[in-house]
């Protein structure tokens, strides 16, 4: 059985760091692995390239949510403290045989699975106020495994009072560029408030295959990864899929009038040479406030990495202004331990 | 005797299939669960609270618009069989159903429901 199931491709997610392999995004094309959406389904969990000391209790988080068995293994990027015994994979070393290796002994049993890195108790203790800790502020009660229920606020949109959820998101999220992490207050799956944490690593890009992979085109996202796409049947193709009436119009307007679709066109016809977007003062509040989730990633993919960044450093992060101050070390120690 | 027997077998066929499959299911499920597993996937981040939340289905009154149109087509298909048999009796329950629906209906258009946005 396990002799079997070793020959079936290899489920891993990537975890993408800084300065990540140019390759890393065309790991798709290997007919022997499966790039997975979470870590739900991943068997390795990959970590291509650096990851910043900030970052690591986020991998450390990300590497106890997949399944036993399980293994780990670094791509050109050194170990973690508490992950010593991943496989660490170098640049001459060849990472697709390593990493089918890694599962069929994980398989039959002669590479034991990692165990957790982080305690198995909940963030807080699930108890609220009250003579039974049954309850909280109002009808929101308690702290059910140990999180807090969410509050009400406003709906900017109609002023409505319902609850707002606000979490982090990233920056490993298969839908977020590589490195970005956003705190979102939503209604719903409305975006009401954004601010930035961590600002998306500087790389090559590949805005049009992640713009393709978004809207549900994942063979022509990797025909644009294979290789320069001047042929008139990508075109075509993406003509007939009448993917460009699936991108909303207006949606995610710069300052100088280029919206998505029209960024999503220049991507996907002329993938090596990207539109530099003028983004002088335009913050991610001006661009994504009042979108919907799925309006909010394509505009997100939309960007060259360059432009992302500019647009991340104009928005509003307190954040990110405190993790750059002293409190850096004990914000990283916080969320490590909960 | 023969359909007791019958029953008896298939409710212990399918007793032994459903114990075979979560046997057969692996131990992940047998396993405790532990804390950092049943996190929510948020590509690395911790959610600071918990995700059980209301918010307003902003849809609700095209489905009130839908029920109360549905709801009439459902009554009248019957009531069309029946309304040669029956007569000005039959003429009268409809008019009471479609007044009560109406209200329904009043209400959305009231809410806008009618508008192009």
């Amino acid at each position: 059985m396990a002799k079997l199931a070793s020959q079936a491709p290899v489920p891993v997610f990537v975890a993408q760091g800084d300065d990540a392999p140019a390759e890393t995004a065309r790991l798709c094309l290997n007919s022997t692995l499966t790039i997975v959406e979470t870590p739900r389904a991943a068997a390795i969990l990959l970590v291509a390239g650096t990851i910043p000391a900030s970052l690591i209790p986020n991998l450390h988080r990300l590497h106890d949510q997949l399944p036993h068995p399980r293994a780990t293994v670094f791509w050109q990027a050194e170990p973690t403290d508490l992950l010593s015994e991943a496989v660490t994979v170098r640049n001459d070393d060849n990472l697709v045989s390593v990493l089918t290796d890694t599962r069929s002994s994980l398989l039959s049993g002669s590479h034991g699975t990692e165990a957790d890195l982080l305690p198995d108790a909940p963030p807080n203790e699930w108890r609220g106020v009250g003579s039974h800790g049954q309850g909280g502020k109002g009808m929101m009660g308690g702290t059910p495994y140990g999180r807090p229920m969410a509050m009400t606020a406003a709906d900017f949109r109609d002023g409505l009072e319902l609850d707002a959820y606000t979490a982090d998101f990233g920056p490993f999220l298969p839908m977020f560029p590589p490195g970005l992490v956003l705190t979102l207050t939503l209604q719903g799956d409305v975006i009401q408030k954004v601010s930035v944490v961590h600002l998306p690593f500087a790389g090559e890009g590949n805005a049009g295959a992640a713009l393709l992979r978004l809207l549900g085109l994942p063979a022509l996202a990797k025909r644009l990864l294979r290789g320069p796409s001047d042929d008139a049947d990508f075109k075509r193709l993406i003509r007939l899929s009448g993917v460009r009436a699936a991108i909303p119009p207006g949606l995610g307007c710069a300052p100088n009038g280029s919206d998505v679709r029209e960024r999503f066109e220049r991507l996907t016809t002329d993938p090596g040479n990207p539109s530099k977007v003028h983004v002088d003062g335009v913050g991610l509040g001006d661009l994504l406030i009042g979108l919907e989730w799925h309006e909010a990633m394509l505009v997100l993919n939309s960007f060259d990495d360059e432009s992302l960044r500019a647009i991340c450093a104009n928005t509003s992060s307190p954040e990110l202004e405190e993790k750059n101050g002293d409190s850096m070390d004990h914000e990283g120690h916080a969320g490590h331990m909960s | 005797m023969t359909t007791l027997i019958t029953i008896f077998l298939v409710l212990g066929l399918s007793v032994l299939f459903t114990a075979g499959l979560r046997t057969a299911s692996g131990t992940d499920l047998a396993d405790h669960i532990t804390n950092p597993q049943q996190r929510p996937v948020l590509g690395g981040s911790d959610p600071k609270m918990h995700a059980w939340q209301r918010f307003h289905v902003r849809y609700y009154t095209m489905t009130l618009v839908f029920v109360a149109f549905e709801m009439e087509m459902m009554f009248m298909y019957p009531w069309a069989v029946v309304f040669v048999e029956e007569g000005p009796k039959a003429l009268a329950e409809m008019g009471m159903f479609l007044t009560i629906l109406s209200v329904g209906i009043l209400y959305g258009w009231r809410e806008g429901i009618f508008r192009w946005e």
